[in-house]
């Protein structure tokens, strides 16, 4: 049995230029210490316009550990993170990049902590090009294994690096009155959250021995607001029928509006974004070749198969039109963003992660989106080491069914451990899926 | 007279259904095989067009389902297990609402509506647990023959633990039951009850409903039928040849008419994803849809 190899798939063109803003952003972290910049590594959410501003380098963690699985490169780093002490089953983002620590350690003082790297030594050399940090920041809502994974990451560097923790409060929206975006709740976590990131610059003068420059600080979120407001209105296009781009094209470009340099090369970037929807728009040319469904992805991406799921969707007719993680993340509410004064909506934004809601929120978000897209199923990825995005899909699930009739499915996946994924499985499920929304439409 | 063909290739088994053109069944064959096997298809597809004495070339429509439905060749196309199911179980069973398919490999929940048409559905990970490769593990450990484990079963008192989610482990377990001097009839009493219980989990995931029907070779087994029945509080209905029901769904869908092209559709290889459905053409209205 061969499966038809036909590419169905039409990704945005633009996405070529993307890649390469991503590759370079990489490579100057790689040498930032060759230019005598400090270097902050954070986890968790969108800190980075701050050390920008601060004059520091900063490497994202996850991002990175993402970075290795879709090149197929996260072996040895998981391996080493492994070897180190931290358990396989969970956070694959957290073994990779704690993995990237013990090597980067290694890189930097010929020694790795008491711990030897193991396997594929050869692949090696990209996880341990990290250059070591100056300073740890933790940022995560809605997932308690980031600071656990920080604490880690901490006693990788023998406790000498210090570590600033922004505290992220869980956005229960359990009192009347209280929801997303609104309530007593929400306005004393922004105001807590804001006044956190405010010490934060304290610290960054401390480490960096100059004073914060909040000029830049402030022109950072200029362009983020900017850059987010052209993101936001070229993802609304995608409600029309063909879609012109799909989640995959989102997930291209989470590299740019998560942690890339706030610039005006950042803007332009979404600006092209736009304008090559909107052509497509107009010449009716879908992001797939034969539009027959539309679905939902709820579930954080599986980095090691973006190219296949891409082209697996396509050949199955489905444009994935809209997901939970591109589309209720990265500085989704840019109207929440004063550029004058920032802090606060930069506070309100990193606090709208979307594991950070009760499940309550979550369900009221995916079927909104779901009505907005007009979507006839939702495909669920059970990411198998991230239990903080998959908590609540057995309940969106019901919601779906119950409220919208809309179609589900489960498939089991990682986001940076290829093992957990099996492709017969997401082909079985989908397809009985597809089945279901065929004999629906004849019914209807 | 016209014959409608549905093949079921499993993991360990080969069933195939030839209905005649009132719908009535022609044949039924099941063939054992040691894994998913052309050669084993082929020894059940000879079989029954045999015993319907019709050849392969006067079939008006075929239609493969099943792990390996892939790999059997000139069917007019594929629907899943699950859609066949519930088309097949809902022509023997009229009425029933949850269908609980335990094969060889996997094991499935299936919520039917009234037309026999799949509302909602929960399959098991990617192990083997709960499934009828549970019972060859058992019946390895045990020293019996699988058609002796539900005899031992239902002998079996005492409650004892069987946790382990994987079938390899559970060997182990097992194993080491035995070593403890406990007796083989509560072992395999507890298996039942342990693959009931991972069963549990499935149904959890589309709703208890009833009326409930067990398919798949292990509806065979009458202690595994006790043991489900007990964990969900109620009747569990076994059709007369509960492994013949997806080859069924299959023939039945091909009777209906979802094995033939639309006119637009002669380029699409029956290996594509089945876009059919039981009473649609494929018409392209379902692309304009939205």
């Amino acid at each position: 049995m061969t499966a038809p190899t036909t590419d169905k798939s039409s990704r945005l063109a633009i996405n070529k230029a993307g890649g390469k803003m991503v590759a370079d952003y990489w490579d100057r972290i790689f040498t930032a210490r060759e230019r005598g910049e400090k270097v902050v590594w954070y986890n968790g959410s969108a800190v980075n316009p701050i050390f920008q501003a601060a004059g520091m380098a900063w490497c994202h963690g996850e991002a990175f550990s993402a970075r290795l699985a879709a090149q197929h490169l996260e072996g040895p780093a998981q391996l080493a993170g492994q070897e180190y002490g931290y358990v396989g089953e969970l956070c694959s983002y957290a073994r990779t990049h704690l993995g990237c620590a013990v090597l980067s350690r290694k890189r930097a003082t010929g020694s790795a902590n008491g711990t030897g790297m193991v396997g594929l030594p050869e692949q090696a050399e990209l996880a341990g090009r990290l250059p070591t940090p100056d300073l740890f920041v933790n940022a995560y809502a809605g997932c308690s294994t980031g600071q656990q994974w920080d604490d880690i990451s901490f006693r990788v560097f023998g406790k000498e690096v210090p570590i600033f923790n922004v505290s992220m409060p869980f956005m229960w929206s359990n009192r009347p009155g209280e929801g997303y975006m609104v309530g007593e709740e929400w306005e004393r976590s922004s105001r807590y959250v804001a006044e956190q990131l405010r010490e934060l610059t304290t610290v960054l003068e401390s480490i960096t021995g100059r004073p914060f420059d909040w000029d830049a600080y402030r022109q950072n979120m200029a362009y983020l607001k900017q850059a987010s407001e052209l993101r936001q209105e070229a993802m609304r296009l995608c409600r029309l029928t063909p879609a012109p781009a799909t989640f995959w094209d989102w997930i291209a470009s989470v590299a740019h509006i998560n942690f890339l340099p706030a610039s005006q090369e950042l803007v332009d970037f979404f600006a092209a974004v736009k304008a090559e929807i909107e052509q497509r728009v107009a010449d009716g040319v879908g992001a797939i070749a034969d539009e027959r469904y539309r679905v939902y992805f709820d579930g954080f991406m599986n980095w090691n198969h973006l190219g296949l799921l891409a082209k697996k969707f396509a050949r199955y007719d489905v444009a994935v039109v809209a997901g939970r993680y591109t589309h209720h993340a990265f500085w989704q509410e840019p109207q929440l963003i004063d550029p004058e004064d920032p802090l606060l909506g930069h506070a309100q934004n990193n606090l709208l992660c979307p594991m950070n809601h009760s499940t309550k929120t979550i369900e009221r978000l995916v079927l909104r989106d779901c009505d907005y897209y007009g979507v006839d199923g939702i495909v669920f990825h059970s990411t198998r080491t991230c239990r903080a995005f998959t908590n609540p899909q057995r309940l969106v699930a019901k919601a779906a069914q119950e409220k919208r009739g809309l179609a589900t499915m489960f498939f089991e996946g990682d986001i940076a451990d290829a093992s957990y994924y099996k492709d017969e499985v997401l082909d079985s499920r989908l397809t009985a899926m597809l089945e279901t929304i065929d004999v629906r439409r004849a019914r209807a | 007279m016209s014959h409608y063909l549905g093949i079921d290739l499993g993991s360990t088994t080969a069933k195939v259904v030839v209905l005649d053109g009132h719908g009535d069944i022609a044949a039924a064959e099941v063939v054992q095989m040691g894994a998913v096997s052309r050669a084993g298809c082929a020894r059940a597809l000879d079989a029954a067009l045999t015993t319907a004495r019709v050849r392969r070339g006067e079939i008006t429509a075929a239609i493969a389902t099943g792990y390996g439905r892939r790999l059997v060749p000139d069917v007019d196309r594929t629907f899943t297990e699950i859609t066949c199911h519930a088309r097949g179980v809902a022509a023997m069973c009229p009425g029933v609402r949850l269908v609980v398919d335990i094969g060889g490999q996997d094991s499935k929940a299936i919520l039917v509506d009234s037309d026999g048409i799949a509302e909602n559905f929960a399959m098991n990970d990617r192990c083997a647990s709960g499934t009828g490769r549970f019972f060859e593990v058992l019946a390895r450990a045990i020293e019996c023959d699988l058609d002796e484990l539900a005899g031992l079963a239902l002998a079996g008192e005492k409650q004892l633990e069987v946790s382990s989610m994987c079938a390899t482990f559970a060997e182990t377990e097992l194993i080491s039951l035995l070593a403890q001097g406990e007796r083989r009839t509560d072992i395999a009493a507890s298996v039942h009850r342990a693959v009931a219980a991972r069963t549990l989990g499935l149904v959890a995931q589309v709703g208890r409903h009833t009326p409930v029907v067990m398919t798949g070779g292990v509806a065979r087994n009458a202690a595994a039928v006790r043991a489900l029945a007990e964990a969900l509080r109620t009747e569990v209905v076994v059709p007369s040849s509960p492994q013949i029901t997806g080859a069924l769904g299959a023939a039945l869908l091909a009777r209906d008419g979802a094995g033939a092209r639309g006119a637009g559709e002669s380029a699409v290889d029956a290996r594509e994803p089945a876009r059919s459905c039981a009473s649609c053409d494929m018409s392209a209205a379902h692309g304009a849809g939205r």
